[in-house]
């Protein structure tokens, strides 16, 4: 039983901190696909 | 609690915002793609952000802090293998490079393309059905969370889903796939800002020790190890897996933002990284459940669990985590994390609406059309199917949603639904895209016997929820093989076919 609170605990730590690192670097580059998506789009209406 | 001026002011003000954003992308749905896959133009951030907003809702954070509540930290077995099982995917580009490559809208098509439009349609019915079986308990259970969490009342719960489900519903229908991306974005931040915020909360207030002491007094070393709770087991375990494995290659939602994607190698670094969200999307809401468990489980035994009790009032388990959070959280940062939860329902449900809509206008309702020798529809026809086919789900998830109670824990429930075609879809699409050899018999048989595979055990002989998951995929599997090789040869899989810039027709 030991061993699996160690586990789990481990795995808590990396899904936690995963969770919020990778959150934070989509908030910001996300943002930029974004912008980047909708000027394409943009694009494609306007030859249409 | 009482929920004050400031959180409803937040709530509120997400609210306008939110949608206000969506209907920005009414402009850019001119044609069929991009109204269904926003033109495939997805990046690999934005991509991340759309996936892992439509996977995560309000209904994934109740049902999966159900699950920690009722099994403790074993539950986390279930979120590491959704997480470990889509890195592997991500990384290895299993099903989804090819699929990604066949420049494909929805996953049905694929049996067109490889099998034939008979087998579609099929597909289509099932894929539709179990869909919306699936969604259909997401209101009813998201209701619950927002009337716990905020102090409303119950009587307000009708009108106050319906209004959030018209909202989703104007822009999902107005502007299809670019408006739920634009919206998920938004929603997928404030939505893991209120994670994080819910798990510090939740450990400060129950405190790491006492959370451990509660699961190892309530559930022994069943509480931490998966083998040795009585619900899971080794065939949870494989159930889990190749569930997984199905969800994460062939759910109709999950596959619409793998071909929208700009490009194959896109879709996997898409898949890997969401990979590692899925293991938070899993593992702090269990905490949070169990956090909850130790807080307030203090009532009767059932299944071997104390039930919530909170002020002298018994709760079901499902509700002990927004009950926490109504006792917690205090003024702003309740409206927060509230907005944020609205703002994980919206991002599921218009994702889910406009996913299982393209499914019944593409794969059910036009194939139907062709065989009545009609002529196909072009691409404004095709939208307009699709927005009127968004109107119809959402009457039925309103009507039907509202008032069943699913049996037993959510997730299970969840799970076995979707394995009514999940099972048949995912071995007929590894048949399809790796064995030369599988064929249309096989494919029919697969789907049929897999939903069987459920149906039967499930819901007329009552065995358990992994009983019944790993008996679907087995016979799914042996309905291919048998089918391939009793039948004729297979038809070689036809090639992606070049968009012509909205004329593109079905």
């Amino acid at each position: 039983m030991t061993y699996w609170k160690i586990f789990w605990e481990i795995a808590l730590v990396v899904a936690g901190t995963s969770f919020a690192v990778i959150t934070a670097i989509v908030a910001v580059r996300g943002y930029i696909d974004l912008h980047a998506m909708i000027t394409q789009l943009a694009q494609r209406s306007k030859k249409r | 609690m009482v929920f004050g001026a400031l959180d409803w002011s937040i709530v509120t003000g997400y609210l306008i915002v939110s949608v206000a954003i969506g209907l920005i992308g009414r402009k850019y749905a001119g044609d069929v793609t991009q109204y269904l896959v926003a033109g495939r133009e997805l990046g690999t951030y934005i991509g991340i952000a759309t996936l892992a907003a439509t996977e995560i809702g309000t209904i994934t954070f109740m049902y999966n802090a159900e699950l920690g509540y009722r099994y403790g930290f074993a539950a986390f077995s279930a979120a590491l293998i959704s997480g470990v099982v889509m890195i592997f995917v991500g990384r290895s580009g299993f099903i989804i490079r090819r699929l990604r490559e066949l420049r494909l809208m929805t996953v049905p098509e694929f049996f067109e393309r490889r099998y034939s439009r008979g087998l579609r349609l099929l597909t289509g019915v099932l894929v539709a059905l179990g869909g919306i079986l699936n969604m259909g308990v997401f209101l009813k259970v998201e209701g619950e969370f927002l009337t716990v969490a905020s102090g409303l009342n119950q009587r307000y719960l009708v009108a106050a889903m319906t209004a959030v489900l018209l909202l989703e519903l104007l822009y999902t229908t107005v502007g299809g796939m670019v408006s739920v991306v634009i919206t998920d974005y938004i929603q997928y931040v404030l939505l893991s800002v209120a994670s994080i915020i819910v798990t510090i909360y939740a450990v400060h207030h129950a405190g790491w020790g006492h959370i451990v002491a509660k699961v190892t007094t309530v559930m022994g070393s069943g509480g931490f190890n998966p083998l040795h709770t009585p619900k899971f087991g080794a065939t949870f375990l494989i159930w889990q897996c190749l569930l997984w494995l199905a969800v994460h290659t062939c759910w109709q939602t999950t596959a619409m933002r793998m071909f929208a994607t700009k490009d194959a190698d896109v879709s996997q670094r898409v898949m890997t990284w969401t990979g590692f969200i899925f293991l938070g999307r899993g593992m702090l809401p269990m905490l949070w459940g169990i956090a909850a468990l130790t807080l307030y489980g203090t009532g009767t035994l059932i299944g071997g669990v104390p039930s919530p009790v909170l002020h002298g009032h018994t709760m079901a388990p499902i509700d002990a985590m927004p009950a926490m959070l109504s006792q917690i959280l205090g003024p702003g940062i309740r409206g927060v994390v509230v907005a944020g939860m609205l703002a994980a329902t919206m991002s599921v449900n218009s994702s889910y609406l406009l996913g299982w809509s393209a499914v019944i206008s593409q794969d059910v309702i036009a194939p139907a059309r062709e065989f009545m020798g009609k002529q196909p529809l072009g691409s404004k026809g095709q939208v307009l199917l699709n927005r009127v086919t968004n109107l119809f789900v959402s009457l039925f998830l309103l009507f039907w949603g509202l008032y069943y109670t699913p049996p037993g824990a959510v997730y299970l429930y969840l799970n076995v639904t979707g394995t009514i075609f999940l099972a048949g879809a995912f071995t007929s699409v590894v048949g399809g895209l790796y064995w030369k050899r599988a064929n249309l018999t096989g494919g029919y048989l697969a789907m049929v016997m897999g939903a069987v595979g459920v149906i039967v055990p499930f819901f007329f002989l009552h065995w358990s929820e992994n009983i019944t998951g790993f008996i679907a995929f087995s016979l799914a599997a042996i309905g291919l093989i048998a089918g391939s090789y009793l039948g004729p040869a297979g038809k070689p899989l036809q090639q992606a076919v070049p968009e012509l810039g909205g004329e593109q027709r079905i």
